[in-house]
């Protein structure tokens, strides 16, 4: 074990794993986080806090993954390398690891154009690959960046961000090899609206044989209305919503069932791909479906293990 | 080359009100080439000035004149005759320009009538593009000839980031994504498996990180 | 630099200089112009074989420019008689006899009373004007219009003697006797060449051309046939065909042994000429005068074909056996070279055995000390503005043996250069159609000798001479401004400016038509035009404002001159708006943002700028660029507290510089803003 986390003794222990996001709120009522661990408690294995998502300032992730702990729940930290420098960061995971935070994301963070202050200078210190390697030495050889050793341990379930919709197509995999071998240990992507690609992502992923070297979580996002639909296919870089996704949106009756059931369709193609080992449940602002979501698509209970 | 743009002119208006006899002094090298700070735009801005403080009642006087570079203290020495005779001097020459022309002249209000932008390309007329960061640590020869640390809007040595769509960056559809450029070069140059290698994490020091940066040529200092 | 318009001219006239003159509707100066340097301008916009087209350089984009007409309108002007009276040297004391007053004696004459001699012109026939009077008929050449330019060198204060052959009473050592400095001898060929066929001397109705010529403009009737037959291919031989269908010949015939393209005449007169009528025979030689009862009947002609050169150069033509035809004619006019009548000469002068010219060595010198010649005497059968320039050149050469002055080192004109514009400029050049000649039609001409080509109007005249490409007045770069921007690359409509890998940029001068973008648009103004230098714009506002007050609102207006506007067109704008201060300019690109800034700094109240139609434009790709430059100083203008609205753009209309409704709208808008404070200085330079 590398961390002992929940989510990886699962993952390890060769079960289907579900984890799901939690986003902090732009205050500091620590309300909002302990209510969301909650209600997403039992159903799944893991809750990611997000880092100023969309660049947009919210209460620090590390804020809310203690809060979750404080609920009984098991965080997963998620860190943008956009905001802080590798002493920054470096820092920051000596101090996760000292309140119990087990898993890591490493992310590169969207552009601070996007968010509430977008005239803010951007860090990117390093890049997410070389924050993936930074994380692995600190856990295995008990080292800073700098060469410089430390003691004590920072026992780290590392994963990282893969987009199989983003391009270079024929690249993405090759940048998924190279974070495999910074040290992702597991993968949570994207959300998943055109399954075909993502089959073929995964086909070439197989083929790498990345799926032996790292577990990777298919990302899903529920689709609350038309216009959310419309807006992530035509407005988010990276996100591939087909068409199709979106008429089906406009026609339905009752916009949100068709979203969650958009959502168990999804997940039920995605038993049958070859090396998945869980989905992510990104539910943006709507967390409560979660819960619903997991139960109808025969994941609950969630295992003890 | 350095690019510049001239600052808005209600900025330079408000900048220079009132600094009494004013010499708008050009520079013939990146300003010129920019077409925001050669003779001939110090002449026209000299003669708006001129006509701003006429309508304002101000009767001072708005002079012009250039010199070759303002980086170099022997050009900037032979203004001297008509920089004593102004009280100030809007430059229109880049930072380091402005600045040395301030270093040489402590006692006269020096002023920037250019934003210096970027070290770029000119594409062609009226378009110029950034290019090069001035990292000091030059990897042009890991990347076929393209710098992430420019033109990469997170500056990833191990791009592309999750955001790069149809080979244009999550930041705006007129942006390249730089990585996806590389990666069609090394392609075509059969040299992709270089990226197969993780880049390590950059010494920002060069780059400025490290305080201000100087450079001294021991063989040539006297 | 010298253009090709001035090196291609015999008297290196300053075409190019007098066509921008009628550009700019400045015809009294274009005049001027003119006559600084030739004497006979009515004449030579009539007459002259325009050497200076050949070499124009608009030719190779399509025609060349009209210059001899523009010529021809300049001189003809109502305002040819208000020119100054030209004031001439004091007086040398010296005195100087011309032999001769066509166009060579008539021009040295001019030349020598301006430098202050006494000249007399000693002619033998009776009426003044060489071959300008009895050898170009009056529908080329109306008389008048050699009357008024001789008149013009009479006031001068030279003397002219009619009806006074040198040779008989008055023999050339007396003039010497009668303290004449010099003698200028200038007597043209007037001996037409005989037929050497069997009959020429036997028959009735064999005449010379030029005895034919002479009588014929001296308005005699000469008589002519019915079918006549010119035997010839020069001027001489056209002049009579033509001449003698208006003097009521039935059929002419006009027979030239080598081929049409070798014919001497001018191109033009021969189109002229086959166009009312004349029968144009080539290859084609009389070998055989018939007649009967003593007068002429018929000749006996034979066909040529061209065979091997001979000593000038041309293919010999050769008889082609069986061809012999024959032709009935009942007058047969032998136009087939002329000769000097200079036996009286004989003693003083070296003359050619064979065709009695006068040898004579740099400008007109002869082997008698004091003796000059030049013209037709010299040369043989040429043309007028040679004759001008031999009569010229002798002029400054007499000067010089008067006051014993030794000649110039070197001709400072120099050699002339054709220089080709590169094709890629021809190809981007747009084209203009060269103004027409305006003949009179075929069915009227032959009624008499009344002229038959009429002057250009005013507007064709301009529209012709706004085609001129500006040779050599183009973009100079001084290079050690230039910073190898490459503006001028990227602004050039002609692509013209070319950069070396060493950043040297150089513009060919023959391929610059002046545009003025890249002047404008260097950001370290390195480069300058002679069309209009910088600044040029500025010190023509300046001295307009001063010289008279206007009424408010003073707006300032730019025209471009490739508008469709005469003078009378400003001229009632002038009186209709006179608060309206023109400024003329060969477009619109001339015109920078500071020009304009400038012209609020003189007080105007508004500016626009009047754009000339599309159709006339010969840059249209660059009028976006001029809406561009206009939009950012609406934006400055706005900036410096003066209402962006002050400056307005417009189009001309059809006809005219500008509408009128336009003027009234600027000012009615700009009487509701706050007046513009600023005035032109008092003491203005």
């Amino acid at each position: 074990m590398k961390s002992g986390s929940n989510l990886e003794r699962i993952l390890e222990s060769g079960q289907f794993a579900v984890t799901a996001e939690c986003g902090p709120p732009k205050g500091p009522a620590p309300t909002v986080v302990k209510r969301k661990g909650d209600i997403l408690k039992f159903c799944c294995d893991a809750l990611n806090v997000t880092d100023n998502q969309t660049a947009i300032v919210r209460m620090s992730s590390m804020s809310g993954c203690v809060l979750l702990k404080e609920v009984g729940v098991e965080p997963v930290l998620q860190m943008v390398v956009r905001d802080r420098n590798r002493l920054a960061l470096q820092g920051d995971l000596i101090g996760a690891a000292a309140l119990g935070i087990r898993n890591v994301l490493c992310l590169s963070g969207d552009h601070q154009r996007f968010g509430n202050h977008p005239t803010a200078k951007g860090v990117y210190d390093i890049d997410s690959v070389q924050f993936l390697q930074m994380v692995k030495t600190m856990r295995d050889e008990h080292q800073f960046i700098n060469g410089e050793e430390f003691s004590g341990d920072t026992p780290f379930f590392i994963g990282a961000a893969a987009n199989p919709f983003a391009d270079p197509f024929a690249f993405r995999v090759t940048r998924l090899a190279k974070k495999v071998k910074a040290g992702a240990d597991f993968i949570q992507t994207q959300g998943i609206f055109d399954m075909a690609k993502f089959v073929e992502w995964m086909t070439m992923v197989r083929d790498r044989g990345l799926d032996e070297k790292t577990h990777i979580l298919a990302g899903l996002i529920p689709i609350k209305s038309v216009g959310m639909a419309r807006y992530m296919r035509n407005n988010v870089s990276g996100l591939s919503v087909p068409q199709a996704i979106v008429e089906r949106m406009g026609d339905a009756k009752d916009p949100k069932e068709e979203g969650v059931q958009i959502c168990l369709e999804t997940i039920e193609q995605l038993k049958e791909v070859d090396g998945i080992h869980g989905v992510h449940i990104m539910a943006v602002a709507w967390e409560d479906i979660v819960p619903r979501i997991v139960e109808e698509a025969g994941l609950m209970p969630r295992p003890i293990v | 080359m350095i690019t510049l743009e001239q600052k808005k002119f209600e900025d330079i208006e408000k900048m220079t009100k009132g600094c009494g006899r004013l010499l708008v002094l050009g520079c013939e090298t990146c300003a010129a080439m920019s077409l925001a700070g050669g003779k001939k735009q110090a002449e026209a801005l000299a003669a708006a000035i001129g006509v701003a403080r006429k309508m304002s009642g101000d009767k001072s006087e708005v002079l012009s004149d250039a010199v070759a570079r303002q980086c170099e203290p022997e050009f900037i020495d032979l203004t001297e005759k008509d920089v004593a005779q102004c009280d100030g001097v809007l430059s229109l020459a880049c930072g380091a320009g402005v600045q040395l022309l301030a270093e040489r002249f402590p006692d006269k209000v020096i002023l920037p009538g250019c934003n210096t932008t970027f070290l770029g390309v000119n594409e062609k007329l009226g378009v110029w593009s950034e290019r090069c960061a001035g990292c000091g640590d030059c990897i042009l020869d890991k990347t076929a000839g393209l710098c992430p640390i420019a033109r990469c809007s997170k500056q990833l040595l191990n791009g592309p980031c999750g955001g790069s769509m149809d080979g244009k960056c999550e930041i705006s559809k007129e942006v390249d994504c730089v990585w996806q450029l590389i990666i069609d070069r090394l392609t075509k140059l059969n040299r992709l498996e270089m990226l197969e290698e993780i880049f390590p994490v950059k010494d920002w020091s060069p780059a400025g990180h490290g305080g201000p940066r100087k450079m001294v040529r021991e063989d040539l200092e006297s | 630099m010298h253009p090709p318009c001035k090196l291609a001219c015999p008297i290196h006239t300053e075409a190019r200089e007098y066509v921008q003159l009628i550009a700019q509707r400045r015809f009294e100066e274009a005049y001027s112009s003119i006559k600084e340097l030739n004497p006979l301008p009515r004449v030579c916009g009539r007459i002259c074989t325009h050497p200076c087209e050949g070499a124009c350089k608009r030719g190779q984009v399509d025609e060349p420019i009209a210059i001899a007409a523009l010529k021809r309108f300049a001189s003809d002007g109502p305002w040819r008689g208000r020119r100054d009276a030209v004031l001439a040297a004091e007086p040398t004391g010296h005195k100087v006899a011309v032999i001769g007053s066509g166009p060579a004696g008539l021009s040295a004459a001019h030349d020598l009373a301006l430098l202050g001699h006494h000249v007399t012109i000693f002619e033998a026939l009776p009426v003044l004007g060489g071959m300008l009077r009895v050898g170009v008929p009056a529908y080329r050449l109306p008389k008048d219009v050699v009357d008024e330019e001789i008149e013009a060198i009479a006031d001068l204060g030279v003397v002219m003697k009619t009806g006074v052959r040198i040779g008989e009473a008055i023999k050339v050592s007396d003039l010497f006797d009668q303290q004449y400095g010099a003698v200028f001898v200038a007597v043209g060929a007037h001996k037409d060449r005989k037929l050497d066929i069997t009959g020429a001397d036997a028959f009735e109705g064999v005449v010379s051309a030029v005895a034919f010529l002479q009588r014929s403009n001296e308005g005699q009737d000469p008589k002519v046939g019915r079918q006549v037959a010119v035997i010839g291919g020069g001027n001489t031989a056209v002049d009579s065909a033509r001449s003698a269908l208006r003097w009521g010949a039935d059929t002419v015939h006009m027979l030239y042994r080598r081929s049409k393209d070798e014919m001497p005449a001018a191109p033009a007169e021969i189109e002229e000429a086959c166009g009312e009528g004349v029968h144009l025979s080539v290859l084609t030689s009389p070998i055989e005068i018939l007649g009967e009862e003593g007068k002429v009947t018929a000749l006996r002609c034979m066909e040529n074909r061209l065979g091997e050169p001979d000593a000038s150069g041309r293919r010999r033509p050769e008889p082609v056996r069986g061809s012999e035809f024959i032709l009935d004619v009942d007058m047969v006019i032998a136009a087939i070279g002329q000769a000097p009548e200079s036996s009286f000469l004989a003693q003083e002068l070296e003359l050619d055995q064979k065709s009695h010219r006068i040898i004579t060595k740099d400008a007109g010198a002869t082997a008698r000390p004091g003796m000059f010649a030049g013209g037709d005497a010299v040369t043989g059968p040429a043309t007028a503005i040679q004759a001008i320039a031999a009569g010229k050149e002798a002029a400054h050469a007499i000067d010089r043996y008067l006051r014993q002055e030794s000649p110039p080192a070197l001709d400072p004109i120099g050699p002339d250069e054709r220089a080709r514009v590169s094709s890629a400029v021809i190809e981007k050049t747009r084209t203009f159609e060269r103004a027409e000649k305006i003949c009179a039609p075929m069915d009227r001409r032959l009624e008499g000798f009344e002229e038959v080509e009429s002057v250009l109007t005013e507007d064709r005249a301009i529209q012709e001479a706004l085609r001129c490409l500006h040779c050599c007045l183009g973009a100079k770069i001084d290079k050690d401004k230039c910073v190898s921007c490459l503006t001028c690359v990227r602004v050039c409509p002609l692509q013209i400016p070319k950069a070396s890998k060493m950043g040297e940029i150089t513009i060919d001068p023959f391929d610059c038509q002046a545009c003025g973008m890249c002047a404008l648009e260097c950001p370290v103004q390195a480069i300058d035009m002679d069309l209009h230098p910088r600044g040029d714009i500025v010190v023509e506002m300046t001295a307009a404002m001063s010289k008279s007050a206007r009424p408010d609102p003073l707006m300032v207006g730019f025209f471009d001159l490739h508008g469709n506007f005469v003078p009378r067109d400003m001229e009632r704008l002038r009186q209709d708006h006179p608060n309206v201060l023109p400024v003329m300019v060969f477009g619109l690109r001339r015109i920078d943002t500071v020009d304009i800034l400038n012209a609020f700094e003189l007080g105007a109240q508004a500016v626009f700028l009047a754009a000339c139609p599309l159709e006339n434009d010969p840059f249209p790709e660059t009028r976006e660029g001029v809406q561009q430059r206009m939009a950012r100083t609406t934006d400055l203008l706005n900036a410096v507290g003066l209402d962006g609205g002050r400056l307005a753009m417009c189009d001309m209309p059809e006809q005219g510089p500008v509408d009128k409704a336009f003027i009234k709208d600027l000012g009615e808008r700009v009487k509701e803003m706050a007046p513009n404070p600023m005035q032109a200085k008092e003491d203005n330079p």
